[in-house]
């Protein structure tokens, strides 16, 4: 240890080292020289040797040959800024947009529901098909809770939606749970505050009771200690708090409220969805297996009602979160890992192309004594300079685009709970980054360089060396490289452009602008009947419409980028259909003025008056798709039909108007759906949106509406209050994001093989200069140069395109979720992708021919 | 330095150490003036060369056997004294004890075989 110490003494105060050493060898020379007067130096020996062997004692070897390096590094790459410019933009460029992209997908599927080993929990779908829970019935529920051997413990629940309202604030619109009581037990979380449910909150007849999430108890209450026991109204029904979850606790996300399930819910009905936890040691496929069989069993014992039932076992996880939309992220990390990989391999190229230029140095070092390992471990210090500082300015590229990322997707379905802030996680893989890339791209051209023959590289002057032809086959191989990455890159970024077109240019068939919308629930504590529904909800379009800048109001049951219940339907005249290969059409019921509210023109026939489907009045509305369908080339006035949920009595409807189109989806917004509209009075529901046309901005009008809404009923949440040019932006808001990103991508690979491919044909072309003067002194035209010139670039491009069109088409199926209108291998996108690669490849060769003719023979002769 | 004188020279490996130890227990000392004790010691049989001295001298120092301090010597120059420490005497009691061992098993055998 003091020897340590006295050795990193030394190492701080080197130049003092040094001297003590000189002056110490030094007196001992003038003494013997007074000795032997004058015959001293002789006899000394090699003095500077001596000094060597002393110092190497004190220093450590190592750190300073390191420090040397460094120093060294810093000031090679310094003389070559031009290299160090593009190599450290190509990779921070390369490195900060992988960390943007890791932020972002690792904190979309390492989502932390706070549930203990979520892996374990598992949801049984009725059909194993459908990636979401599907409901189950009460008694199924009950009896695959006795009879699962494989599940540790059964629970059942169903979200809904629920109007909170109290003495403390405003009243909200919050996600809830209803719950089995066993449920916390099965996902293994305890209250922090107050106690869990137990079967008797199950029970008929017990007090009504809520539990809260943290985040509910803290921003709402201010985690205050003694809400414990207090009454607050979810649905106009009170029920009394008995605890609060953890903060961690997202389960699933978003949920604020738990509460025990209703005993209304345990009817024959499909109603409740079913998760479990695997009993210790029993694996998924071994679970399903016992499903299988009971399904079996269910399906003997009464195959009426279990025909074509399919039972399936998934992990909770799987209906979680993004992980739905995995495929589509695992695209992205790809395509971004792509964009990297040619940065890396530009970087590799622009290396290879100077150690040409550096043999001639090496040599020299070779053969002065610096052995082998030293020189690699110099050339690799440069490389880990290099991508270190690549890394830094990567750094604040990930800070910046992390912050356009979190700003751009705002508008759009991204769920709230991501946290796009930058983490741990995220630093460590920028790091690991970094210096992996500084060692992948310096480890070929150090090995290939600190193995130079010393004797050809120093005769040749720097200008074959180094292997030059394989150094130049393995740059054309890069490019080549390089090029199929960029082709499936351009074809995504082509896809998503188009599918972004297709999106924006769909019409949607209404007037977008100046209309409020507003989320309305009415409790069915509150407003039993559907006649107190009507009531309220025509008294609250009198009252909003009487308001100075309101031009109308009606009410639709679900806006364009909301769920439209599909149902099978029944022409007249048509025979029944057999239950499997029913005819479906997605219905909406909207109030009188709905269509005067969007302006949307009517094509034949009427509106909805008043009076339409009070007393059974059966008329509807169809769109011009539906009347397309079921009736082509007819008049669909005056036609029947009927249309209902399974098992529900159906009436005969007749159709009173036919509309245009309207788009419901934006996300497919190609997808054209019939669709028919039914009179509000026909079917009053609890849960509509209210639309208002308005004659100011609508935004203006937020505040007159809250206060109009709560004036009728103080209980009574305000929910999504929005305009509906927000609604649409937030429907396409995937579309833009997804489009930039792989706009961004591309253009950023497009650069960079850009600039990979020109370094590799103007490199070619200096090295040839003296071959280009000879070609040129024997009589060969311009014509000829720039042919060769450009065979070298082109041929590389050709190669990559020939590789990279069949991949690219392969590749960006996986793009398929997002792409509206158009398919992966779309040829337009294909070409337009290969094309703009051509582009470019002329571009790279264009420059590099222009200095290539302008080459004088007589210069290029002497040269050297 | 002629061969003869060279092959009389010649250190038993491990025995530069000792001796240098062992010339400084009269008091400090720079390293030519080391030298000088170690050949007027052994009647000029035994010369140390600076190429193997100073890097004795400098292990020595590491190894916290012999300190250093500069100071003026004789004649007026700048000189760096070594001096004997706790350890270091130590040390040369252990191989000072080695060393006659070594010794007399040597002469024993040179003398009975």
């Amino acid at each position: 240890m003091n020897r340590f110490l006295k050795r990193l003494r030394a190492l701080w105060r080197r130049t003092e080292l040094d001297r003590d050493l000189a002056d110490e060898l030094r007196f001992h020379q003038e003494m013997l020289a007074e000795e032997m007067h004058g015959g001293g130096r002789k006899e000394f020996g090699n003095p500077t040797a001596l000094h060597e062997a002393c110092r190497e004692m004190w220093a450590f070897v190592w750190i300073e040959a390191l420090w040397q390096d460094i120093r060294h590094a810093t000031r090679t790459l310094g003389k070559t800024p031009g290299f160090t410019i593009i190599v450290v933009l190509a990779l921070a460029l390369g490195i900060g947009v992988n960390t943007v992209i890791y932020t972002v997908v690792s904190s979309a599927l390492t989502f932390n529901t706070g549930v203990k080993e979520m892996d374990r929990l598992v949801v049984i779908n009725t059909f194993a098909m459908r990636g979401d829970p599907f409901p189950h019935s009460w008694a199924e529920y009950r009896d695959l809770r006795n009879a699962l051997r494989s599940i540790q413990a059964l629970a059942a629940y169903r979200p809904a939606n629920v109007n909170w309202s109290d003495s403390t604030g405003p009243p909200e619109r919050f996600r809830l749970m209803r719950m089995s009581a066993n449920g916390f037990a099965v996902a293994g979380v305890k209250p922090v505050l107050g106690r869990d449910f137990t079967a008797e909150d199950e029970q008929p007849g017990a007090a009504a009771v809520v539990m809260l999430s943290y985040h509910l108890w803290q921003n709402r209450y201010g985690q205050d200690p003694s809400i414990l026991g207090k009454t607050v109204r979810v649905d106009d029904v009170p029920r009394i708090i008995i605890g609060v979850m953890p903060s961690k606790m997202q389960f699933p996300a978003d949920t604020e409220l738990w509460t025990p399930l209703d005993s209304d819910l345990r009817g024959a009905a499909p109603q409740v969805i079913l998760f479990g936890r695997l009993a210790n040691g029993v694996s998924l496929q071994s679970a399903r297996a016992e499903v299988d069989t009971i399904a079996r069993r269910l399906q003997d014992k009464a195959p009426e009602s279990y025909k074509g039932l399919i039972v399936g076992m998934q992990p909770f996880l799987n209906s979680f979160g993004l992980y739905p939309v995995r495929g589509v992220l695992i695209a992205v990390v790809c395509a971004v890992g792509f964009v990297l990989l040619i940065a890396c391999a530009d970087v590799a190229n622009l290396m290879l192309a100077r150690c040409a230029s550096r043999a001639r140095e090496i040599s020299v070092r070779i053969a002065i004594g610096a052995t082998r390992a030293r020189i690699f471990q110099r050339l690799l210090v440069e490389s880990i300079l290099l991508s270190g500082s690549a890394g830094l300015l990567g750094w604040l590229v990930a800070v910046a685009g992390l912050r356009w990322f979190d700003a751009a997707s705002i508008n759009t379905t991204r769920p709230s709970w991501i946290d796009f802030s930058m983490n741990f996680h995220a630093l460590a893989y920028l790091a690991m980054v970094s210096i992996g890339t500084g060692i992948s791209f310096g480890v070929v051209p150090a090995l290939r360089l600190a193995k130079v023959d010393v004797n050809n590289a120093v005769k040749d002057g720097g200008h074959g060396g180094v292997g030059s032809r394989s150094s130049q086959r393995l740059a054309g191989v890069l490019v080549v490289f390089e090029v199929v990455l960029c082709m499936v890159l351009l074809s995504g970024a082509g896809l998503t452009i188009r599918s972004a077109v297709n999106t924006y240019r769909a019409p949607i068939g209404v007037n977008a602008s100046n209309v409020l919308t507003m989320q309305v629930y009415l409790p069915e504590a509150k407003y039993p009947s559907n006649e107190n529904l009507v009531s309220f909800l025509r008294r609250l379009k009198r009252n909003l419409q009487s308001l100075p800048g309101v031009d109308a109001v009606s009410l639709v049951s679900s806006l364009p980028e909301g769920f439209v219940p599909y149902y099978p339907y029944l022409l007249e005249g048509q025979p029944r259909a057999d239950p499997n290969h029913e005819s479906f059409v997605a219905g909406l019921v909207v109030e009188a003025d709905y269509f005067r509210v969007m302006q949307v023109p009517i094509r034949r026939g009427r509106v909805f008056n008043e009076f339409d489907g009070i007393g059974g009045a059966p008329a509807v509305i169809v769109n011009e798709s539906f009347a397309a369908k079921a009736w082509p080339g007819e008049n669909p006035l005056g036609k029947h039909f009927r249309w209902a949920p399974q098992g529900m009595p159906q009436r005969w409807l007749t159709v009173v108007g036919l509309v245009p189109d309207i788009q419901q989806n934006f996300q497919h917004p190609v997808d054209r759906a019939p669709m028919i509209y039914l009179p509000y009075a026909a079917e009053p529901q609890r849960e509509m949106v209210l639309v208002a046309r308005t004659t100011v901005p609508p935004s203006t009008m937020s505040e007159p509406f809250r206060r109009e809404l709560q004036r009728l009923d103080k209980n009574l949440p305000v929910d999504r209050l929005r305009t509906l040019e927000q609604v649409i932006a937030q429907g396409r808001g995937d579309a833009a994001v997804f489009v930039t990103l792989f706009s961004v991508f591309a253009g950023v690979a497009l650069l960079l093989a850009w600039a990979g491919l020109y370094g590799v044909v103007a490199h070619s072309v200096s090295q040839r200069t003296r071959e280009i003067g000879v070609r040129m002194a024997v009589g060969g035209t311009a014509g000829d140069i720039v042919r060769l010139v450009f065979w070298q670039g082109m041929r590389r491009i050709l190669i990559g395109l020939a590789i990279g069109l069949p991949l690219a088409g392969a590749v960006t199926f996986v793009l398929r979720a997002l792409l509206v209108g158009v398919a992966p291998g779309d040829p337009l996108s294909l070409t337009g992708a290969a094309l703009v690669l051509i582009l470019a490849g002329l571009l790279g060769c264009a420059i590099p021919a222009r200095r290539a003719v302008r080459v004088d023979p007589v210069v290029a002769l002497r040269c050297d | 330095m002629g061969d003869r004188e060279q092959s009389h020279g010649k250190l038993v490996q491990g025995t530069l150490d000792m001796l240098i130890l062992k010339s400084l227990t009269r008091g400090r000392q720079h390293g030519y003036g080391i030298a000088q004790i170690i050949k007027q010691a052994s009647d000029e049989v035994l010369r140390v060369e600076e190429g193997s001295l100073y890097p004795a001298l400098h292990r020595l120092e590491l190894d916290g056997w012999i300190d250093s301090e500069w100071g003026q010597s004789s004649n007026n120059r700048r000189a760096k004294y070594y001096r004997l420490t706790a350890v270091g005497r130590k040390q040369l009691t252990k191989e000072a004890d080695n060393w006659r061992r070594l010794a007399r098993a040597i002469a024993q055998v040179m003398e009975t075989a």
